[in-house]
């Protein structure tokens, strides 16, 4: 068989043929061929001699196959050309070119006699079974690949090559057999390959395709089947394709094949929608700290291998393909996979599923390069509007949630913020900084200005709780070490050469001799300003390509104002009534601007006062609820308050907004979801009207006992209860308690939250298409009276300001983020981040205001704990294994000390300490080296 | 450092002068290269704020452990502004050792001066910027009523009494007061001894021009007679050096993305999708 061929004389045989004439080979070749030919006649119903099969027998189609078939073949008979065959076809293999390039004699002879079309005929007349063609499949793999002339410019070889590969296209017999397929796969990728090098064969390949009135281009359309395929079968398809998409980048041709008669694009881009929907629709979890899926999690999930494998060959097929193939898969893959897929997927019912969705959005993005894709994945987030809100939106109001969608949102804005995009930025932040009302007036002129005295350096690292302070911590945690602080040159030599006398005394009376003394220095903020110097630089560069500086004058401000306004009016904002999560909502529910309110907020009737600041309490505590305040009806906040309670009862005291308990966790999470999304519909048809709120609530109390298994009828009785519980601890904030805390921090949130309320029904509508008429003036319009920075902003030094009750890998990912912000070199983001001079409006809260809010909590905190400065140092030693053996899991897998003792991860308090002091050195390092740094980089 | 001094092509519009290789100190981040224009261009004012010191003396502790952070910041970015105000014919250079002392060079261009390359050092104090105005030595005194005729020193103190940070502008613009504005004893009857005595003075610090440097120090200006063997190459890198500097900005490094039409604050903006590929 020609398996034999392939498997047995690979080797062997090669080493015996060295050193034996050209015309010895050739005459064995024509020995066996006699041998065969023979065979063939015998059993030719025709009779024909020489090459009589001409190419018009109609061949090519699977139906012509049956009339070749005459009585049975001896299966001696059959073998016995195996063996001549397998004998020729390593003749051939070896031979070597003729003189300048001709054809060598036994290839010639192969030509004249056309000895492959009757061998592919021979196989027919037998049955042509799988095997047959597994035969003639490695015959060719084994001909072209290992062939020392080129074979495939004689149409006596490519013609029964197409012909053999049609009869595997349409093979009537239903589909091929793995084997085939295998074999078939590997053979086109070897003509690819001869294809990629050597681009005049391209030509044959199609006219030859025309004469069997075959597809065109049959190679290329055999592959597509096998786009998705996983394993190797499929990488090798998808190898093929690649050396084709890269040939059509050259040849229009091709090019215009691909993108016109064949169904390349759409089935590459339908299939990842396919491949989609078999992935996994929620994810184990293996802990809390998870936040994104990591090489690790994802090569555990076959189908999510397999979905990646097409997306990067999505993203390698618009590298290197034809502008005209890659904007057909382009648009194919945003209007077949994400809008169709994705988004309904990111709004799925369950936290579980959203934040599933959310961690492969992520890795997505995480996983293409590709311009043109990022481009398509990002105005998707940036643009696309499901249920008329952006997905950018949606997005940033589930930073806010607390549980695992909060920090698997972060998680996606890390790698959002790590592309450097343009577009992303202004979308997210910069928007709400140009117009620059977050800052007094005066400040705009200021606002370019560095820190060129590292006074906002010297502001945050004054922050270092007293308990952190450098003198207090004792080695190997606090990194001292001494540097020689010289002051001028060294005094041992001054100048060798005699001049001036004067000059050299008065260099020796002081100006130059040693006044270096040793300073203690703490040498990790070293390593903090040579990281922040190499990301500001990396982004310093990455920006070049931004289309303006963000500077405070460019984009003018007052322009961007105007049409921001005009852009706003112009739709029907629906305003947040759709959002989910967002912070704007918990927050300040009570702070209710008067004609807003009135419009799209019916509130039935005005509770006490205390109530009204009890339910703000509750659900900022909740933060997991998503509540509008109209919708803030009595279950949906005893609902909340109910699981809030149980995390209490269950012993997570105040942390539980972070790290409910499982049970708790559990609820709260099907239940608001829910709800929310009854809220959102009902919200939408009543917005701007006082619907009817009985209606609404009883929809939600049906949502409600679907998805939890509360007894309703308890539900106000445990609400009051709670009422007491919560009113008592919030009228008490100086307990000595790790719950005292909450309010007093929500509180501060306050001011900050109120402007929310106010801008937000503006700002997610500020993209809108500009209007070609005029714009009537939008009542209530107070957008940009009120100073915002952005919701993006806004919530993450929200929860920035709730680092003692984070958990640490919220505290990482957080500070982790800002620090990100950090080092982009735009003046309007470096004077809001870093310059702690800048005076910013009453109701724009800075980060180094919110930096001081944790100071002083931490303080207060460090203060009521006796034991706080032995934790704070176990903690420290902890975090310090942590690094280090994260380190050494880079490199090799080898465990590393762990320290004596192990602060338990719920002290969050004594964590985000350590935390927040390595935070402020983190940023004051920024903030220096942006001093010097802030120029286009000069040559390194 | 070797700056090397072209005297034949001199021009008014180009000077060439500046570090012809950058070495790395530890304590220094690597500076760019000074590539002066004549014309300054964005010199930005610096308010003066209040000082770290000051600020921070409250906060025990961290100013003690990160006040020789902030001093070596503020003096590198007092450098930064130096590059970037691009005084013409004026180049500085911190010392290996310290930043607290500068080597500079300047070049005279016109006026009773003209073909005078005076070098000097600055010797910053070490409570900047909160402390006395820096000191300015002339490596060779220069004939000059604000220089010291004897110890070389300029007299900086009138150019700081209220802007204490616009040093190195107000040095420059000292030095090219025109000295009958001033009172000089002796000179003010006798321009024409004064203007003698000053080309006299140009004439011998320029005779000392190739001569070592004062202090030992890799980092100090040094001038050498042409020699294409050392200095073509220099030249011609300094030459290439916008065009690398573009192709750098183009290279591989860049990450960034941006599909915002310039002028628009609209994402996607852009018509044609560019491909950076």
């Amino acid at each position: 068989m020609t398996s034999m061929v392939v498997n047995g004389k690979r080797g062997g045989q090669s080493l015996v043929l060295k050193g034996v004439d050209p015309e010895t080979c050739m005459i064995v070749f024509k020995n066996h061929w006699a041998q065969v030919v023979k065979i063939l006649e015998k059993h030719d119903p025709l009779r024909s001699n020489v090459g009589g099969l001409g190419g018009g027998h109609g061949l090519g189609g699977g139906g012509g196959l049956a009339s070749f078939r005459f009585g049975a073949i001896p299966g001696d008979e059959a073998s016995a050309v195996q063996n001549y065959v397998e004998h020729m076809l390593f003749l051939l293999m070896e031979e070597e070119c003729g003189q300048n390039g001709a054809m060598g004699p036994i290839l010639e002879f192969v030509v004249m006699e056309n000895v492959l079309e009757r061998l592919f005929i021979w196989s027919l007349r037998r049955e042509f079974t799988d095997d047959m063609k597994l035969e003639q499949l490695k015959m060719y793999e084994m001909l072209i690949g290992q062939a020392k002339q080129p074979l495939l410019h004689h149409k006596p070889v490519l013609k029964p090559l197409m012909m053999l590969l049609s009869s595997c296209s349409g093979s009537p017999s239903g589909p091929s057999s793995s084997a085939v397929e295998t074999e078939l796969v590997l053979l086109l990728n070897q003509l690819c390959c001869v294809l990629a090098k050597d681009p005049s064969v391209l030509e044959l390949f199609f006219h030859t395709s025309e004469d069997q009135g075959a597809a065109n281009f049959l190679i290329f359309s055999l592959l597509i089947p096998f786009i998705h395929r996983e394993g190797s079968v499929g990488q090798q398809a998808r190898d093929a394709l690649l050396l084709i998409m890269a040939l059509s980048a050259e040849n229009q041709v091709v090019a215009k094949h691909i993108a016109e008669n064949t169904y390349f694009c759409p089935v590459l881009a339908t299939g990842l929608s396919g491949l989609y929907s078999s992935l996994p629709t929620k994810l184990d979890v293996p802990s809390e700290e998870w936040h994104c899926l990591h090489r690790e999690d994802w090569q555990q999930l076959p189908a999510l291998v397999q979905f990646l494998n097409s997306l990067e060959f999505c993203n390698a097929v618009i590298q290197v393909a034809h502008p005209s193939i890659r904007d057909q898969l382009v648009g194919y893959i945003h209007n077949g996979f994400l809008v169709p897929v994705l988004a309904p997927a990111l709004h799925k019912l369950t936290l579980e599923e959203v934040m599933t969705t959310t961690a492969y959005l992520d890795l997505f993005i995480r996983s293409v390069s590709e311009p043109a894709l990022l481009h398509t994945l990002l105005s998707f987030i940036l643009l696309h509007r499901h249920d008329n809100v952006h997905i950018l939106d949606t997005l940033v109001s589930r930073i806010n949630t607390p549980f695992q969608l909060g920090t698997v949102s972060l998680a996606l804005f890390r790698t959002l913020i790590g592309l450097h995009c343009e577009d992303v930025m202004l979308q997210l932040v910069f928007k709400y900084l140009i117009p620059c009302n977050h800052m007094m007036l005066s400040q705009r002129r200021v606002l370019r200005e560095r820190d060129c005295y590292s006074v906002s350096a010297a502001k945050l690292l004054a922050l270092t709780p007293s308990c952190c302070s450098p003198e207090v911590i004792p080695p190997p945690l606090r990194q001292l070490d001494s540097i020689l602080w010289s002051k001028g040159t060294d005094g041992s030599h001054i100048g060798t050469m005699e001049s001036k006398e004067v000059l050299s005394e008065e260099d020796d009376c002081g100006n130059s001799c040693v006044i270096g003394s040793e300073i203690y220095l703490d040498v990790s903020y070293l390593d903090y300003l040579c990281d922040a110097q190499n990301s500001i630089s990396h982004c310093i560069r990455a920006c070049c390509v931004w289309s303006a500086p963000y500077d405070g004058e460019n984009p003018p401000p007052e322009e961007y104002q105007r049409s921001t306004l005009e852009e706003a009016d112009l739709t029907a904002t629906p305003g947040l009534l759709e959002l989910e999560w967002d912070d704007s909502y918990d927050a300040c529910p009570t702070q209710p601007h008067p004609e807003e309110d009135q419009e799209t907020r019916p509130i039935p009737d005005e509770p006490p006062k205390h109530i009204q600041e009890l339910r703000r309490t509750a659900v900022m505590i909740v933060k997991g609820s998503y509540i509008e305040e109209s919708e803030f009806q009595n279950d949906v906040m005893v609902y909340d308050l109910v699981a809030q309670k149980d995390a209490h009862d269950s012993g997570n005291g105040y942390h539980a907004p972070s790290k409910p308990t499982e049970p708790a966790k559990q609820e709260v999470l099907d239940g608001p979801v829910t709800d929310q999304k009854t809220a959102n519909s009902e919200s939408l048809m009543s917005n701007g009207l006082s619907s009817p709120l009985d209606e609404m609530d009883s929809k939600k109390r049906g949502s409600q006992s679907e998805h939890k298994s509360l007894e309703g009828e308890d539900l106000m009785a445990q609400y009051e209860e709670l009422i007491r519980t919560l009113g008592a601890q919030h009228s008490s904030p100086a307990k000595a308690d790790g719950e005292l805390k909450s309010p007093t921090v929500l509180m501060d949130d306050e001011e900050d939250e109120i402007d929310f309320n106010s801008f937000s029904p503006e700002t997610p509508e500020t993209e809108k298409l500009p209007s070609p008429f005029g714009t009537k003036p939008r009542s209530g319009s107070r957008g940009h009276a009120v100073p915002f920075t952005g919701p993006f902003l806004s919530v993450l030094l929200s929860r920035l300001e709730n680092m003692p009750s984070n958990s640490l890998h919220v505290n990482l990912l957080l500070t982790g983020i800002l620090a990100q912000l950090a080092a982009y070199p735009q003046p309007l983001l470096r004077s809001f981040l870093l310059n702690t001079n800048m005076v910013f409006q009453p109701s724009v809260r800075s980060l180094y205001q919110v930096l001081a809010s944790v100071k002083n909590q931490i303080e207060q905190w460090s203060a009521n704990n006796k034991d706080f400065p032995e934790l704070l140092t176990a903690a420290q030693h902890s975090l310090l294994a942590r690094e280090s053996s994260l380190r050494a899991d880079r490199i090799k897998k080898n465990p590393t000390i762990q320290p004596k003792t192990v602060v338990p991860l719920n002290e969050t308090e004594v964590y985000a300490t350590v935390l927040f002091t390595e935070f402020l050195k983190e940023l004051a390092a920024f903030a220096q080296e942006h001093s010097i740094l802030s120029y286009p980089p000069t040559e390194q | 450092m070797t700056v090397y001094h072209n005297n034949s092509s001199r021009s008014d519009g180009e000077e060439q002068g500046g570090p012809g290789e950058q070495r790395s100190s530890p304590a220094h981040p690597p500076f760019g290269k000074k590539q002066l224009p004549s014309i300054p261009k964005n010199a930005v004012p610096i308010t003066k704020a209040a000082s770290p010191a000051s600020s921070t003396e409250s906060a025990n502790g961290t100013h003690a452990s990160y006040g020789p952070f902030y001093l070596e910041y503020s003096l590198l970015a007092e450098f930064t502004l130096v590059i970037k105000q691009r005084l013409p014919g004026i180049y500085v250079q911190p010392s290996y050792r310290s930043t607290l002392m500068w080597f500079g060079v300047i070049f005279i261009r016109h006026g009773l001066y003209q073909d005078g390359v005076f070098k000097f050092t600055v010797y910053i104090p070490d409570n900047f910027p909160d402390g006395d105005c820096p000191r300015v030595i002339f490596d060779t005194p220069v004939f000059h009523p604000l220089v010291d005729s004897v110890s070389g020193e300029l007299d900086v103190r009138r150019a700081f009494i209220k802007k204490k940070k616009k040093k190195k502008k107000k040095k420059k613009k000292s030095l090219t007061l025109p000295p009958w504005n001033l009172n000089l004893k002796g000179y003010d009857k006798d321009f024409q001894l004064f203007k003698s005595k000053v080309v006299d003075s140009v004439k011998l610090c320029n005779s000392h021009l190739f001569d070592q440097p004062k202090i030992d120090d890799p980092f100090a200006i040094s001038f050498s007679p042409w020699n294409p063997a050392v200095h073509e190459e220099a030249k011609d890198k300094m030459f290439a050096y916008k065009r690398l500097h573009k192709d750098y900005n183009k290279g591989p490094l860049v990450s960034g993305l941006s599909w915002v039409k310039p002028g628009s604050t609209q994402p996607f903006s852009k018509e044609d999708i560019p491909l950076q590929t």
